[in-house]
């Protein structure tokens, strides 16, 4: 079976007055229908980038400059808008982190979501809002044909989210690209959305693209993990493999840095320095200058080791453990 | 000091213990943030008809006492009161009712902070630096406008607190724009131990931080807790954070604590339904395969504080609740091992 999505030798830069930000620097990796991938990264890694890219919402000064992204055998980079649009929202959706922001403030919920219904095929104003009154009770709103006529403002957080997640499924998408969803939610709440997501994700096959800083959020709900940095995947594989036995240093110095892998009280393996601008980008491995197992060979770019499904571009990585 | 209006400060009885040592007090801590009444309703108030009041109760009734040298955490969702509380310890912000001591003295002398003894560091390095002060100088105005050091000594002394919170003392003449969110970060702290406080209030000081830099700035908290023997109140929603640098916690719901106790205790066996529940919503790191992610989400909604419910204002969202939860609302009660816990059922 070929996969639902294909990325090849991804190149999104930003075109500022400073000079050009390299944002998204060779990213590849393809998804199965069904399959729920974790993008792991931190400020400035390019995970919101990339997602972006997906989606063709690459906003001026930035642009695709290269590469190839295959969805469901359909090539996205250099397709005209009015074409993307028609994927967009129907067959490819996305969820973004501040749902305050996505939803429009003066629209009632009933209104915006019929909008969405109607922006892929026809439907009469009943049938658009039945059809969103059914989807918002999926992701669990109750009352959901109540609440129609609810503008944004009358709902919480956890709820916003829950509607941007509804829009998002409105037409049985079949990729969802979510971009820190639960990021602004408390955690109670945000164990509900992730709960819903991953029961969704199983039940409609819909493949996730799962967007955040966040290695335990991912952990539990991802099937496969890719850690960027700098604009390049570090490293990728299956999300327990990857997380129990890192092999890229940058990697095992974010799972150091979580206060949950340490002994309370002790001081943390912490990374030293921070994340290079991507404005003046020295060759070779970018990782380099803050990684302990660095020498003068990290000053060529690191080779991609595949190992057995698992990738990881580093000169010296970190030993299988047995 | 003023009773509590009508709760009568159930609660203030609930110090844990008498501790000879403890540096920070609160009792019976409430604060209500009363809304600002139209024309209309005040000329209907002051013509003695019954207008709704609907303020916010943020803060009802807290008690609580931290010793010398201890990490208190204070942990809680949004709108629980954790930072409201926060503000009243740090001597920022006057509470409706009860009172906050620190080594004896009320931090506050009417609507002003009346001491130097309590510092804070809050989540926004952004915004609470002065964007046209050179760091050198944000550092330098509170211990010289104190006379906790002569001015001439003060480029020094500002030398001194950014080796110490690892940042070049060349950057002293820079502005806050020209770091990175954990080098501010770094720079708020040195600004709050420069006053040379014997007590920290952090207020979610790493949230706005990337992985890798919250480990820098946990690390550097560590470091300088130990060396200068710091009191802290550490309020953060993040519990492996609080976990990590808390002596003791307290969990809050809605404006009181339903849980506190020692650290360790509360992580591995806690006792409030509410405490429970958080702990099982935090996404674990999976590491094994067959470690299948189970969540066990708290079912429902935070209520308003505008409207709490009757009796236990966890109750609507409590497995355990039963008749008597609806109807009475539990007092922080101390267990056998040092607990305090506000449940009919724990």
């Amino acid at each position: 079976m070929s996969a639902l999505l294909e990325v090849r030798d991804l190149h999104t830069h930003f075109f500022t007055r400073a000079g050009v930000v390299r944002a998204v620097e060779g990213v590849s990796f393809s998804l199965a229908r069904g399959e729920i991938l974790g993008l792991v990264g931190e400020s400035g890694s390019g995970k919101s980038v990339t997602g972006f890219s997906l989606i063709g919402l690459v906003d001026p000064p930035g642009r695709i400059v290269s590469g190839s992204i295959r969805f469901d055998g359909q090539e996205l980079v250099g397709l005209p808008q009015a074409a993307m649009r028609r994927l967009r929202g129907a067959r490819i959706a996305m969820v973004f982190q501040d749902p305050a922001a996505t939803l429009n403030p003066v629209l009632t919920i009933g209104q915006q979501m019929a909008l969405a219904v109607r922006a892929h095929g026809r439907a009469s104003e009943a049938a658009a809002r039945d059809l969103a009154a059914r989807t918002l009770t999926r992701v669990g709103i109750p009352d959901a044909a109540a609440r129609l006529d609810a503008y944004p403002h009358e709902f919480s957080g956890g709820m916003r989210q829950r509607v941007a997640i509804a829009t998002a499924l409105l037409h049985g998408p079949e990729l969802i690209v979510a971009d820190e969803p639960t990021t602004a939610l408390d955690v109670s709440i945000q164990a509900q959305i992730l709960a819903e997501m991953k029961k969704l994700a199983k039940e409609s096959g819909t493949a996730l693209v799962w967007i955040s800083h966040d290695l335990a959020t991912v952990s539990s709900l991802a099937d496969r993990v890719l850690v960027m940095y700098a604009g390049r995947i570090v490293e990728s594989g299956g999300v327990s493999e990857t997380l129990r036995a890192p092999r890229h240093p940058y990697t095992r110095g974010l799972l150091d840095s979580l206060p949950a892998t340490a002994r309370p009280g002790e001081k943390l393996n912490q990374i030293p320095g921070s994340t290079p601008s991507l404005l003046a980008l020295p060759p070779g491995c970018p990782f380099a200058p803050r990684c302990p197992r660095a020498d003068a060979a990290c000053a060529t770019d690191p080779p991609d080791v595949v190992t057995g499904g698992r990738l990881v571009r580093c000169h010296h990585p970190l030993a299988v453990a047995a | 000091m003023s009773a509590p209006d009508r709760q009568g400060g159930e609660g203030s009885g609930a110090v844990d213990r008498p501790i000879p040592d403890r540096i920070l007090v609160a009792e019976g801590v409430t604060k209500r943030f009363d809304p600002r009444l139209s024309l209309g309703d005040r000329i209907a108030g002051a013509l003695g008809a019954a207008v709704e009041r609907r303020a916010v109760q943020a803060v009802s009734d807290v008690s609580l006492a931290v010793r010398q040298g201890e990490t208190l955490g204070l942990v809680g969702e949004s709108g629980c009161g954790k930072s409201t509380l926060g503000k009243m310890l740090a001597g920022i912000m006057a509470p409706s009712a009860g009172r906050v001591l620190v080594d004896g003295v009320a931090p506050m002398q009417g609507r002003h902070k009346a001491t130097t003894r309590i510092q804070t560091v809050f989540q926004d390095p952004f915004a609470s630096l002065n964007p046209r002060m050179r760091i050198g100088a944000t550092i330098a105005e509170g211990p010289v406008a104190h006379g906790l050091v002569a001015r001439a000594q003060a480029p020094a002394m500002v030398a001194d607190w950014l080796a110490r919170v690892g940042l070049d003392p060349a950057f002293a003449s820079r502005f806050p724009h020209q770091f990175s969110g954990g080098q501010r970060q770094r720079v708020a702290i040195a600004r709050a131990l420069a006053m040379q406080p014997v007590m920290l209030v952090c207020d979610e000081p790493v949230a706005s931080l990337d992985v890798s830099i919250q480990a820098q700035i946990l690390n550097l908290f560590l470091d300088l807790r130990r060396d200068l023997g710091l009191t802290c109140v550490f309020i953060s929603h993040d519990l492996s954070v609080v976990r990590h640098v808390s002596d003791r916690v307290a969990i809050m719901y809605l404006g009181r604590i339903v849980e506190s106790g020692a650290a360790a205790r509360i992580y591995t066996a806690p006792r409030h339904p509410y405490t429970q529940g958080l702990l099982d919503s935090v996404p674990k790191l999976r590491l094994e395969a067959d470690d299948l992610a189970t969540f066990k989400p708290i079912a429902g909604e935070l209520p308003s504080p505008l409207s709490p419910p009757p009796g236990c204002a966890f109750h609507p969202r409590c497995p355990k609740a039963t008749e008597i939860c609806r109807a009475e609302r539990p007092l922080l009660t101390p267990r056998e091992d040092g607990a305090l816990v506000a449940c009919h059922h724990a």
